[in-house]
């Protein structure tokens, strides 16, 4: 490991360590703008210049391009290095227009703080300044070009690191421009990183414009629940009104960057037309007189018609504080337990899932980018997980080999083999590509080191693999040609990772690729298996629901059977969220009391018999678990209430004394829901909102988490916990077990069967997936989302064989009919690189996908006639 | 392999863009015969992407200029998308995205030139053709360009127009070529 001494102290830092890295260790600010530390150096702003005084090449050097060595000194502070750098921001500044006053960057501005260290104070020139012409980026980012200073961060992030071809660099020298070839939205669901990335500010957010300056709002780090991954954000809050998502740095999980999804999509927090107070039928109630009433209600149905009467739904996007509260509720009323998931099929698999991460195959996002080979099974990241997809495309540069076994027309901004095989034969192809890839000698090494070898698991290990040697014999054969291509490729790995999505594959599919992932994890250096979950805490939501399969779907059953007669719904939208409509609508329609606790103005909260409204966790933080067991703490950023923008039309705040928060009535779901419950006043268990008091004895997992960091009484939160800001969100433990000692192996012909296609059948599967926007709950409340996804028809795709056989063109007007008697009609379109015998269709909510039952559902095609 | 690439961000749904750019039927401009030994060339090229700059300049020769249209045509055949041509077009000197006149006037602009009146022949031309730099002529005869070294230092200041040099510039020789370009049959084809 070289040592040098920069300003005076010596460092030691590992081989390959920059310069301005390594005066970073030892809190030295070098200035800099091209070089960003995830996207390397490009030695073009000249900024970061230094003196070597001994070094293998003396005199002023660009600390970003050269490598600490052994015996180096170098001087920050060297007059000639200061003069220097005093020219190139000189220089840098001559075109810049000096509107700070109305820019959004000023503030936190990396060219007003480089623009000061470098000593630039005076302009000594009066000659016109270069200008150019901005273009409409679409609704997420403004485009200023006039204070651009040609780092390239912005293409080398696009272009280089994220994969968009759609924004670049034009023309050169001193007139170089970025932009598009023509106006429009930046096409890459990671466009907003542009606007975090961006030392200037050309690319600022366009949402928020106007509207904050850094120092005044409230902030704080958050978490992003839009999906299962858990990426750190910072949140900003000014006059009670979120302003603006910017990423946090988070070294194990998404690095320092996020998707547009999570950065544009929490606007669901402060919407006008979100609850903020109470209801009790049709009149307002303040919020205890109607968890009164509700607690009333629900005693009597339980008394009338026992505590089995009465149910409670809850959802992958609550906090594991709410989530556990409903379980203890459930629990000391002796009602049903609470179920999380839509249908127990998504319960069972997200529960396996769950069940299957273990320390031995656990990886983190950021570990995928250290992978050689990646195979994703059933999955697909754009659309499910994005930034799981910018972690493989990094992974990908670094020449790991990456595959894709998946019905779906799977996009990825990466070169990819793809198998696009039917759900039910995704297994198949996955043992093919196992039984090629591991010989038999290897097989025995590989079961030796397996954990729990005593239960049996070996022998079954082996039976199966005995089991599946004529697996690839039902695909097509250029299906197996390239199956054996990837399993040449695995073959050679040495860090290979399975990802594995539970929304669209077989029940079994989740255990067979944890399966499959134990058994490379005995052969090779490093092997992990990374699932991607439904929902931001799918995986505390499956340790806290019960083992007997059930899923809300068993619920609205036992509701037509009138066996419950009354149902709590927290935080979860059934009737817009679930397939089956028609039948939901009916069952709550047939209750006794809905009662229904929410923060989003959905359809489910508008049928309630009693409504209660509660926080969003940037106003009551929270814990969720991310896919790969990790709890993470998220703290609460402002303390709620009704934006003043909303209050005042965007005036001044009135300059009254209040002594409450307007529109604050809101409280966090784990708050309110012990008064509903049956238990005496005095003997309900007392939840005092940290963890440990509400997870107790609920799953041994949580005896893991170390307790959440509440601040000390009279502190700020967002002061509190802004010393956090650095770490990304709080990790307060992982759940991951040492070792799960689980192995499945189920016998290979225990997976689900074709459904009855034949080749001239007009019957089609219909699978339900995922869009990066548009389909996730959250999200699509966000005008912005909304506004960049308009474009868009949403459609359904189909496989251009199924489409000539049922005469149906591309842009086609289709009617799908399930045997229930749903349906819905769509546009088509017709693509070539996905599954013969199916139509996938996005859960889009400008579609009516919920009037299809639940998936899987097989449904005829008809076109209809225009 | 690139052409999936172009379809990267198509993740969903019929895109806008590049979708609308790629089926454009009307950017049918190019006659058939060249449109078939363009693709001929890209065909035998390990990477189409090193074919771009070739496929670029005969658009330009066939059209005068790569207008938007031209530029969505070579993206349709070369499979990468208009802004990655376009990163290349608005690079390179030769490579007009604006119309130009039947004559360029690249006067060199380079330091050796400088040393040797580089901008009392650009201030000649510019009065002569009552253009400034990058304009064109009225009567679409010429239009001037500075360009990068040509390489004729020995011979500064020195000026190229539609792929021929011409050095030690004078005034005299400067009318002459002009004279001599305005009555030249055929006249001189844009090269390169």
């Amino acid at each position: 490991m070289p040592k040098l001494i920069i300003d005076d102290r010596e460092i030691e830092v590992p081989e390959g360590t920059r310069v301005i890295e390594a005066a970073e260790h030892l809190g030295i600010m070098i200035p800099r703008f091209c070089y960003h530390p995830a996207l390397g150096a490009a030695g073009a702003c000249r900024v970061c210049a230094v003196k070597v005084i001994e070094g293998p090449v003396k005199g002023i050097q660009m600390s970003c391009m050269m490598e600490a060595r052994d015996g180096m000194v170098v001087s920050t502070t060297d007059e000639e290095a200061m003069e220097f750098r005093r020219f190139v921001i000189e220089l840098l500044m001559l075109n810049h227009p000096h509107d700070c006053p109305v820019c959004d960057e000023g503030g936190h501005c990396l060219l007003q703080d480089e623009t000061v260290s470098g000593g630039h104070a005076h302009r000594r020139t009066s000659m016109k300044k270069r200008t150019y012409r901005d273009q409409d980026l679409g609704p997420f980012i403004r485009h200023e070009m006039n204070r651009c200073i040609h780092c390239y961060r912005c293409s080398r992030f696009y272009q280089d690191f994220a994969g968009g071809l759609d924004y670049g660099p034009l023309r050169l020298g001193d007139r170089t421009y970025f932009g598009r070839f023509t106006e429009g939205r930046l096409e890459s669901p990671f466009a907003g990183n542009l606007i975090d990335v961006c030392p200037t500010g050309t690319l600022t957010d366009k949402p928020s414009r106007y509207s904050i300056r850094r120092w005044h709002g409230e902030r704080g780090p958050s978490l992003c629940i839009s999906c299962s991954l858990g990426c750190s954000t910072v949140a900003n809050a000014y006059l009670r009104d979120l302003v603006r998502i910017e990423a946090n740095y988070n070294e194990s999980v998404n690095g320092f960057f996020i998707c547009d999804r999570g950065r544009f999509g929490f606007y669901y927090a402060k919407h006008p037309e979100r609850p903020r107070r109470a209801r009790v039928d049709v009149s307002e109630a303040p919020t205890p007189e109607a968890l009164r009433e509700a607690a009333k209600r629900l005693a009597r149905i339980a008394a009338t018609h026992g505590p089995g009467a009465v149910a409670c739904i809850g959802s992958t996007r609550s906090s594991l504080e709410t989530m556990g509260a409903l379980v203890r509720l459930c629990e000391t009323s002796g009602w049903r337990k609470p179920v999380f998931f839509s249908d127990p099929a998504m319960q069972r698999k997200v529960r396996t899932a769950v069940s299957r991460i273990d320390k031995r195959l656990h990886v983190s996002l950021r570990e995928i980018e250290k992978a050689d080979f990646i195979l994703a099974v059933g999955a697909d990241p754009l659309n499910e997980a994005p930034m799981l997809a910018l972690a493989m495309r990094q992974a990908s540069r670094n020449e790991a080999a990456v595959a894709v076994i998946d019905s779906r027309p799977v996009v990825l901004p990466l070169d990819f083999e793809r198998l696009a095989v039917a759900r039910h034969d995704v297994e198949a192809c996955l043992n093919v590509i196992m039984r090629e890839a591991v010989s038999d000698e290897d097989l025995k090494i590989a079961i030796e080191k397996l954990p729990g070898g005593a239960d049996g698991a070996a022998s079954r290990a082996a039976d199966f693999y005995t089991g599946i040697r004529n697996a690839g014999e039902g695909l097509p054969p250029e299906v197996r040609v390239r199956a054996l291509k990837i399993a040449a490729q695995l073959k050679a790995a040495h860090r290979p990772i399975i990802v594995c999505g539970v929304d669209a594959v077989c029940e079994t599919t989740p255990a067979l690729a944890a399966d499959h992932a134990s058994i490379l994890s005995g052969l090779k250096e490093r092997a992990g298996i990374f699932y991607i979950l439904p929902g931001a805490n799918a995986f505390g939501a499956a340790l806290l629901s019960s083992p007997i399969g059930e899923g809300a779907s068993s619920f609205f059953e036992e509701i037509e059977k009138g066996e419950v007669k009354a149902l709590v719904v927290v935080e979860c939208d059934p009737l817009g969220q679930f397939p089956d409509r028609r039948r939901i609508e009916k069952a709550l329609g047939n209750l006794e009391l809905l009662v229904v606790l929410d923060y989003l103005p959905s359809e489910t909260v508008k049928q309630a018999h009693i409504f209660v409204p509660t926080n969003t966790h940037y106003e009551s933080g929270g814990c969720f678990v991310n896919q790969e067991g990790r709890a993470q703490f998220t703290p609460p950023v402002y303390a709620g209430g009704e934006p003043n923008r909303q209050e005042t039309g965007g005036a001044h705040p009135p300059r009254v004394f209040r002594s409450h928060i307007p529109g604050g009535g809101p409280e966090p779901a784990w708050k309110l829901l012990a008064p509903l419950g049956a238990a005496p006043r005095g003997e309900a268990p007392e939840l005092r909102g940290n963890l440990r008091s509400i997870l107790d004895g609920l799953h041994p997992a949580f005896e893991q988490l170390a307790d959440s960091p509440i601040p000390p009484v009279g502190e700020r939160p967002s002061t509190y916990y802004a010393r956090f800001l650095a770490e990304g969100a709080l990790h307060v433990g992982s759940l991951a077990p040492q070792d799960c000692g689980a192995l499945a192996f189920a016998s290979s012909d225990a997976g689900e069967k074709a459904p009855g296609v034949g080749k001239d059948d007009e019957r089609l599967e219909i699978i339900l997936t995922e869009w990066t926007f548009g389909s996730e709950e959250l999200s699509s409340y966000s005008p912005y989302i909304l506004q960049a996804e308009a474009e868009k028809e949403p459609c359904a795709c189909m496989q251009t064989e199924d489409a000539s056989r049922l005469g149906i063109s591309d842009g086609d007007l289709v009617a799908l009919r399930s045997a229930g008697g749903g349906g819905l009609t769509v546009r088509i379109r017709v693509v070539e690189n996905m599954a013969r015998g199916c139509i996938i269709l996005p859960r889009h909510g400008r579609l009516a996908w919920q009037d299809l039952e639940p998936s899987p559902v097989q449904a005829s095609v008809e076109r209809v006639k225009k | 392999m690139v052409s999936c690439a172009i379809l990267k961000w198509r993740v969903d749904s019929p895109a806008p863009s590049v979708d609308a750019v790629l089926s454009d039927k009307s950017a049918q401009m190019t006659p058939k015969e060249l449109e078939e030994s363009l693709k001929e060339d890209i065909e035998k090229a390990y990477d189409p992407r090193e074919q771009a700059v070739d496929v670029l300049y005969a658009l330009q020769r066939q059209h005068g200029h790569l207008s938007d249209e031209a530029m969505r045509e070579a993206s349709r055949l070369l499979g990468m998308t208009p802004l990655e041509l376009d990163e290349l077009a608005t690079f390179y000197d030769f490579l007009y995205r604006e119309p130009v006149g039947k004559y360029v006037i690249h006067v060199c602009d380079s330091v050796v030139c400088w040393m040797h009146g580089h901008q009392s022949v650009m201030d000649y031309i510019a009065e002569r053709l009552g253009v400034g730099l990058g304009g064109t002529t009225p009567d679409g005869m010429f239009t001037l360009l500075p360009t990068c070294c040509l390489g004729y230092c020995d011979r500064a200041p020195a000026m190229l127009i539609n792929g021929r040099v011409y050095g030690e510039l004078t005034g005299e020789k400067i009318d002459r070529i002009l004279q001599e370009l305005r009555e030249e049959e055929p006249p001189l084809a844009l090269d390169r």
